[in-house]
């Protein structure tokens, strides 16, 4: 498994069970960065309750998240939201029985996509934001000043955070990372360096990479108001037009908001990776070790404290 | 670590199947195989991880080509776990292994990947956020504990680790029965999965170790047992599947087999029939006596095997009786059963009936020889419960949403701290 999906496989996978045998259910399902899910039938058995909670709401909710989410939930929207969560849908599953094998396919897929597309609402609207800058710079020939465009800060966990800046010619898009582990942040460090170095080699088409440790970038500069953390390193991936065209946004997306959950998940992989040469090295010296033995050990003389022998008999 | 709100990991990874979930939940959200399909470079002997060309100095094309797939190896991330794994292993790219032989882990190698698919793509979270409970069997060596807190806490920085033995977490499983009033946490576990049953007396808490008896006979006996019957009536369809089936949709336990086979001679219409449709045609199995046989096989094992011949209940009975004396009585009055296999109808009723029978035989002798003392009784009860098939599971889940259970769990901060050797010891549960 090299990429991380953006579908919850167990949301697919409870839901799919339940349109075919519903059941009453009060079950909790986590995804990354804090989210939780939970599935409950708080009526009868047919009518589901799934909510979503999720640490950075707040800030997604400048962005109009649930406009967003009711856009593309609408046919399932509910007034009221269960209470310790952040947005929640209301779904009968007997009429959604009744719809065709393709339909069903549909809504499970869509829904297992909550989370990627709570936290789209930002992306979109900084792309929105680019696109009506880039109209404008198309129209009048001058560079709109991108100083006027606010920056998107989405504080997605408790230390680390992503910042959107869109400008008339790309959006930057910024993540503070931050290792709670020694280990972690030499292996993240050889990774970032790849990352800025992919565009050299091969990958022409990436989107640029910077790496800073400690130093925020300049977009951002303003926004961090404390001192400099010695811990804290930030990643900024440009996106140009050619990202951000309407046939790739919606990947592109996907793609950028699990990026720091894909770094980690690497990060892991890697140590495992070295766990399993390590293992196989030792074995091969042992092996050697125990060639090295020799075969009939001869008998030693054994005395007791004293100096004094031990008798044959 | 503000915000720890996240419900805790727990893993019940067993020698066949594997149960991964999230505390707080009734049931597993997911149960597979525990296996894994990796590509097999040439079968037969262990494969070397291969190198990275750019680590080696002695493959010499490396520096030759400079692209990047063929200079950083992603060979390590192509497998897959669990039904996929079975799915995959039918082409011939892929090779089949069980990390896990008889509870305990084999391959370290292949565990590590297994845990890393299961928590990234299965469970969908970050194990920094995520306090975790796994499960191991008793008796499990401490060096085994100690690689899995390495593994756990180096690779996967996981918040906090506990580390549970199976008996006891279906000990905490059986609270959930109306039967059980004082919620301890002595008795003794009947723990029947696929290929084994274990008896395992629990004092408190902890394992009384010296007491443990295995039982060879298991769901996968009773499976050949049926199958066996079939073939010898010439049924339509004797797969192992159809078995299985039968075993999990017909069989029952019958106090008293002479009595029941008069009955199905006086009433035919004891007699089930299963049917077998595939795309193709429909077979019609008929289900006879071996509704009431097969689990009869735990009670009189002489009627499958000839090598194993103790009943179930005097295993159980010699395995209490091999405990210290002062928890006897606290292991007769709470017999808690757990596994797939003691999911048969009335199979605790029968037991309880067996044992009783066994410990009033004993206390009638030595009331007999002391002339006239005469015995308070012991009580003897088996618990049956709705949670039995993941009983060890569900006990890990029940234990994991209390909030007191991030206090027992040894932290990442405590392993930086003291190294591997702390997972050594968990403090227990103290029973609310």
């Amino acid at each position: 498994m090299l990429q991380l999906q953006s579908d919850n496989l167990l949301i697919k996978k409870t839901l799919t069970e339940l349109i075919e045998s519903p059941t009453s259910v009060d079950r909790i399902v986590s995804d990354f960065d804090y989210t939780t899910y939970h599935l409950s039938t708080p009526e009868n058995k047919t009518k589901l309750l799934l909510s979503i909670g999720t640490k950075s709401w707040k800030d997604l909710d400048k962005y109009d998240v649930v406009g967003k989410l009711n856009a593309i939930y609408g046919q399932f929207q509910t007034d009221t939201v269960e209470p310790g969560y952040n947005y929640s849908i209301y779904l009968d599953l007997e009429e959604i029985a009744t719809k065709s094998q393709d339909e069903q396919f549909e809504i499970i897929e869509s829904l297992s996509l909550l989370k990627r597309n709570a936290l789209a609402a930002p992306f979109e609207s900084a792309l929105e934001q680019y696109e009506k800058l880039n109209a404008e710079y198309q129209e009048t020939g001058i560079e709109p000043s991108s100083n006027n465009s606010s920056i998107i800060e989405i504080n997605y966990r408790d230390e680390e955070s992503i910042y959107i800046k869109s400008s008339f010619d790309r959006v930057t898009v910024i993540f503070s990372t931050i290792f709670k582990d020694e280990t972690d942040k030499i292996f993240g460090k050889v990774f970032l360096q790849e990352f800025v170095d992919a565009r050299k080699r091969a990958v022409q088409n990436a989107p640029q990479v910077l790496y800073s440790h400690k130093e925020p970038p300049l977009e951002i500069r303003d926004l961090i108001k404390f001192s400099p953390n010695e811990q804290k390193g930030y990643v900024t991936f440009v996106l140009f037009p050619r990202h951000l065209v309407p046939q790739k946004k919606y990947n592109t997306i996907s793609h950028i908001q699990l990026f720091r959950n894909y770094f980690h998940y690497h990060i892991k992989c890697s140590k495992a990776y070295m766990h399993s040469r390590m293992r196989f090295r030792v074995n091969q010296y042992l092996k050697v070790l125990n060639r090295a033995k020799p075969e009939n050990e001869e008998t030693v003389e054994r005395k007791t404290a004293t100096g004094r022998r031990f008798l044959e008999r | 670590m503000s915000n720890l709100t996240t419900p805790a990991v727990v893993m019940g990874i067993g020698t066949g199947l594997t149960k991964l979930g999230f505390a707080g939940n009734d049931a597993p959200s997911y149960v597979f195989p525990t296996a894994i399909a990796s590509r097999a470079a040439n079968s037969g002997k262990p494969a070397p991880p291969s190198k990275p060309s750019f680590l080696g100095g002695s493959s010499g094309n490396s520096g030759s080509s400079g692209h990047l797939q063929s200079k950083r190896g992603t060979e390590d991330l192509d497998f897959f776990i669990g039904d996929e794994a079975l799915d995959a292993a039918n082409g011939q790219a892929y090779s089949l292994s069980y990390p896990i032989k008889h509870g305990q882990i084999e391959n370290w190698d292949h565990m590590e990947r297994f845990w890393e698919n299961s928590i990234f793509k299965y469970l969908r979270c970050e194990p920094e956020d995520h306090y975790f409970l796994l499960t191991e069997p008793p008796l499990n060596a401490p060096e085994n504990r100690e690689n899995t807190a390495e593994i756990m806490f180096e690779s996967f920085n996981c918040a906090g680790l506990y580390i549970a033995v199976q008996a006891v977490l279906a000990l905490a499983a059986s609270w959930t029965s109306s039967k059980v009033t004082d919620r301890s946490l002595t008795g003794t576990v009947i723990d029947s999965g696929d290929g084994v049953t274990h008896v395992i007396p629990v004092a408190e808490g902890y394992v009384i170790g010296s007491a443990i008896k295995n039982i060879p006979i298991a769901g996968r006996d009773i499976t050949l047992f049926i199958q066996s019957l079939l073939r010898d009536r010439g049924e339509a369809d004797t797969s192992l599947r159809t078995a299985e089936k039968i075993k999990q949709e017909f069989c029952y336990v019958v106090p008293d087999i002479v009595k029941e086979f008069n009955k199905f001679d006086r009433e035919p219409e004891k007699f089930a029939q299963y049917i077998v449709e595939t795309t193709r045609s429909k077979k019609i199995v008929d289900v006879g006596y071996e509704r009431f046989l097969a689990p009869e096989i735990f009670f009189n094992p002489e009627i499958a095997s000839s090598d194993f011949l103790t009943p179930l209940p005097t295993v159980v009975d010699n395995v209490i009786q091999a405990a210290p004396i002062d928890v006897r009585k606290g292991l007769y009055k709470n017999i808690v059963l757990s596994g797939g296999s003691t999911m048969f109808k009335d199979f605790g009723r029968r037991l309880q009936r067996d044992i009783k029978g066994i410990v009033n035989d004993r206390i009638a002798t030595s009331e007999q020889l002391s002339h006239g003392t005469k015995s308070s009784g012991v009580e003897v009860e088996v618990i049956s419960h709705k949670k039995q098939r993941h009983a060890v599971w569900f006990g890990g889940s029940l234990l994991a949403q209390t909030s007191e259970f991030n206090s027992y769990c040894h932290t990442k901060q405590d392993y930086d701290e003291y190294g591997p050797s702390i997972v050594r010891n968990f403090s227990l549960f103290n029973v609310p």
